[in-house]
């Protein structure tokens, strides 16, 4: 029988459209400079995107593989026409090569290989994780609205003891995909002739409410939250409960030492409110959160010293 | 396999358009039927579907009392068992399961693959349907549901064009259906978590989208104001339409300029587009609206009723005035079943 | 007519009450709701002087009736059941508190001094109001076209909607089952009643609308006017991203 994983960092892939040239030398920094164990490479947002990393996939590839990093390949989360289903089809052919799939349809196309089941597949419980695990999925990154009480019944499940199982800790979190592009429409675009208006926000867009509070954040097709998720001070109790698998998510702050303030964390060599006040020094101008957690609202903030 | 009298039945006509409607209560149920549906669709009153509300869905007893008023009247009766059961404890999703099936039931709408698993593993002559919470968008995911536990019907996540259906019914072995008419996402279904984001109750989990429980309506001067939780979804002005305040449908503010960034308050209604969603393969119709009032769901199906029949006819589809009312800021779309919409 | 002096002070009275009773979970929203000039509203100021010595036993016995009838709406109600729910049929000049628990349900005319013990408000024409609770019309649909208005908690009206929609009430058929030979009369002319106020009503929002939609239309462009303006100086001049709170602190 296989054991769970020790834990470790992962870097999600990048879910904004960032310039080709700046996200290949933001994975060749990666390479060289992070403490990360994981690294998912590859456009899920947007079909549209894809082209643009293309040539530079290989290389950074190559670069994370010599610095010692297990390399994944995400795939699209919203599969919608019979070409993009061939584009996944040719993505997947190299048998060498491992994915996640954002979409259950690629998790079928890979079935019988390792592959990582993505947080835009719904896998809440035991039942659906133990299924996928037996058709070749090896980590499950789980959805982000789970609280600690519901990730804990999970890990106390026999059904998911020999699978490695993930939840994303830092950045803004993915909250819903959509055929309709907001970038597009906020610039009074249609999607066909976006102009790649959401490369201008290499964080993505904060929208507002009519009273100015800022609300979500708009990528793409993509919404995701206005705030950064953070979960520095959980890490201890997110362990327990059995996850192994740590994920942030790329932003454009200093993400080798968002790695290392997460790390230590792990590895129990910095105090919790330290981490937390350089974490705060790195984002900047930006709130935290991390409600969904404590089995609340997502946006909220819930000081762990209150429990 | 096991057929209901009334499924088989309201399949005599090969290539039409099933019409499919919410039942709240059973009161809504019989103004279903009565107004001419081929099916309708419900749920328990518990967190186990994705219309959670209070005072609304069925008890045991109630179904049962439904599927003899439906089924003596040529309907089918679908139960939606389409949220996913927290870890841990699956129980009342799978008793929701032995329930339908041991009551008869035509159909069990399901989202979840431990709950597919379940349902084929315990009751394989239960009918399954995929509910829209499974955003199965293409080809090779419906495949993945039908092959792996039988199901036999998807319906469509509100993200794909007409061009899309057809080309998506030539390649799949199950019946697709399509929603026609009522309250429309703008994102994916099943994969939206701005409402537990923003309320901590979430369509995937409790079974509720921008929950009553967290909307407010204030009045600021001549101004009424929709709240969700501590935002400001939208204001009306007097003389404007009003709409509840689902957080999608709500005006925002990107980069200085407010708009339904998302989506508006508005309807979908397909019923200009009938003769093509028949064209392109489409088995069968889905009203939106558990949480409406029976006379909604009276209105909307007598006249997709009437509409279909004149379909069937051959004669071009009727003026549907009285729709308006019905639909919410009193506005429609097609939504994206034209490409436009994106 | 709209000047005739009982009017103005009957709407002045009902206004003022209203705003009176604004300091609970239920604010002052019939101030923004204007009464359809109805027969309901004309029939309302000769309902003004009754006292409610006389529509209490009255009041009583409809309760009862529907009580007796629907049992399921109470099962529906759940944990809303002991809410206290103001309905308030904008065009009478008298509201109710309603509390939909199974074993003793309670319809009262609300004082001034109850306003505040309602956690839920509901307003709307009497004519609505019933169309709703015998479930001819959408609530929804009311709602999104102003004619129905809901204060205070949401959810508890929501239930409350479901509830009531749940069973098929037919109030006239409801108050009457037990009235023995004299029902079936008594139900025609109530019936009667109810279809020529509805058909009276509707020919006097017309000529209401004749006479004051001219001079609506201009007040609300001047108020769109003055609230464009308002809201696009008040936009320009607060910055567009400012530094939400660090912590949206929540006590566990």
């Amino acid at each position: 029988m296989m054991a769970r994983p020790a834990p470790g960092l992962t870097l999600g892939p990048t879910l904004f459209h960032w310039d080709a040239e700046r996200w290949r030398d933001f994975y060749f920094r990666i390479a060289d400079e992070a403490d990360i164990e994981t690294v998912y490479l590859g456009e899920v947002v947007c079909a549209k995107r894809r082209p643009f990393i293309l040539p530079h996939l290989a290389k950074v590839h190559e670069r994370l593989k010599k610095a010692d990093k297990d390399v994944v390949l995400s795939t699209l989360a919203l599969i919608m026409t019979a070409d993009e289903l061939d584009e996944i089809r040719q993505t997947i052919a190299d048998p060498d090569l491992i994915f996640e799939a954002n979409d259950i349809s690629t998790a079928s196309l890979l079935a019988e290989r390792r592959h990582v089941i993505g947080p835009f597949v719904n896998a809440y419980n035991e039942g659906t994780i133990n299924y996928l695990a037996k058709r070749g999925a090896y980590r499950v990154s789980l959805p982000a609205e789970l609280s600690l009480d519901m990730l804990e019944a999970l890990g106390q499940t026999d059904a998911v003891k020999d699978i490695s199982l993930e939840v994303q800790v830092f950045g803004r979190l993915p909250l819903a995909i959509s055929a309709r592009c907001y970038h597009a429409r906020a610039h009074d675009l249609h999607k066909d002739g976006c102009q790649f208006v959401c490369g201008n926000d290499p964080d993505g867009l904060t929208i507002e409410t009519l009273d100015d509070e800022p609300f979500l954040a708009i990528n793409g097709t993509q919404t995701m939250s206005d705030t950064y998720c953070s979960l520095l001070a959980e890490l201890p109790a997110l362990m327990a409960a059995g996850i192994d698998k740590f994920r942030l998510w790329p932003h454009s702050c200093d993400m080798v030492q968002v790695a290392v303030l997460f790390k230590d964390v792990l590895n129990d060599t910095i105090a919790v409110e330290e981490a937390e006040a350089r974490l705060d020094e790195i984002v900047g101008d930006v709130p935290l959160a991390n409600g969904y957690l404590h089995g609340r609202e997502g946006r909220l903030w819930v000081e762990a010293a209150a429990e | 396999m096991a057929v209901t009298g009334a499924r088989a039945k309201s399949k005599a006509i090969a290539g039409d358009l099933e019409l499919i409607c919410p039942a709240g209560t059973p009161a809504a149920l019989r103004a279903a039927v009565d107004a001419g549906a081929e099916a309708v669709y419900l749920g328990f009153r518990d967190e186990t579907n994705a219309r959670n509300f209070p005072g609304l869905n069925f008890s045991p007893e109630e179904l049962a009392t439904g599927l003899e008023y439906a089924h003596a009247r040529n309907c089918m009766v679908f139960v939606a068992i389409n949220t996913f059961p927290r870890a841990g404890a699956p129980e009342a999703w799978h008793r929701a399961i032995d329930c339908a099936a041991d009551l008869g039931v035509d159909a069990v709408i399901l989202a979840d693959i431990g709950v597919l698993d379940y349902a084929a593993r315990q009751h394989p002559d239960l009918r399954l349907h995929l509910s829209v919470q499974a955003s199965a968008s293409n080809a090779e995911a419906i495949r993945f549901y039908h092959e792996e536990f039988g199901v036999r019907r998807v319906v469509l996540p509100r993200v794909l064009t007409v061009e899309d259906i057809a080309e998506l019914n030539s390649r799949i072995p199950v019946e697709t259906e399509v929603f026609a008419f009522g309250g429309m996402c703008p994102m994916a279904e099943g994969r939206c978590l701005l409402s537990s984001y923003v309320t901590g109750k979430s369509p995937n989990i409790t079974g509720v989208c921008s929950p009553a429980s967290h909307v407010r309506y204030e009045e600021r001067g001549s101004e009424l104001v929709s709240r969700l939780g501590d935002f400001t979804i939208n204001i009306f002005q007097q003389s404007d339409a009003a709409g509840y305040p689902t957080l999608c449908k709500g005006r925002f503010v990107a980069d200085g300029r407010a708009s339904y960034l998302f989506e508006a308050p508005t309807s979908l209604n397909v019923l200009p587009l009938l003769p093509e969603l028949m064209a392109a393969g489409v088995s069968a119709l889905k009203i939106e609206g558990r949480q409406r009032g029976r006379a909604y769901t009276a209105q909307v199906v007598a006249a997709f009723r009437a509409a279909i029949d004149a379909c069937r006819r051959g004669e071009s589809i009727p003026e549907m005035p009285q729709l308006a009312d019905v639909t919410e800021g009193q506005r429609e779309t097609s939504g994206a079943y034209r490409r436009a919409w994106r | 007519m709209l000047n005739s002096p009982t009017m103005t002070d009957f709407l002045n009275e009902t206004l003022d009450s209203s705003e009176q009773g604004g300091r609970g979970a239920v604010g002052a929203g019939r101030r923004s709701m204007v009464p359809p000039f109805s027969p309901v509203l004309l029939g309302g100021l000769l309902l003004a002087p009754v006292p409610d010595l006389l529509l209490r036993p009255l009041l009583r016995a409809v309760m009862a009736a529907v009580a007796k009838q629907h049992q399921g709406m109470f099962e529906r109600l759940g944990s809303y059941a002991d809410t206290v729910f103001l309905v308030d049929p904008i065009d009478l000049p008298i509201r109710f508190l309603l509390q939909a628990n199974a074993k003793q349900p309670k319809l009262t005319i609300a004082r001034e001094a109850d306003a505040p013990q309602a956690t839920a408000a509901i307003r709307g024409s009497l004519l609505a109001l019933i169309d709703l609770l015998e479930g001819r019309v959408d609530g929804d649909a009311l709602f999104f076209s102003r004619r129905l208005l809901i204060e205070g908690d949401t959810e508890a009206v929501v239930a409350l909607r479901n509830a009531v929609d749940g069973e098929e009430i037919h109030i006239i058929d409801d108050i009457l089952v037990r009235a023995g030979p004299l029902a079936r009369p008594a139900r025609r002319a109530a019936k009667h009643l109810l279809r020529l106020t509805r058909r009276a009503g509707a020919d006097m929002a017309m000529l209401q609308n004749a006479l004051l939609q001219p001079a609506m239309e201009r007040i609300e462009a001047q108020t769109a006017a003055v609230d464009h303006l308002r809201q696009s100086m008040s936009r320009g001049s607060s910055p567009r991203r400012r530094r939400a709170p660090r912590t949206l602190a929540v006590q566990e």
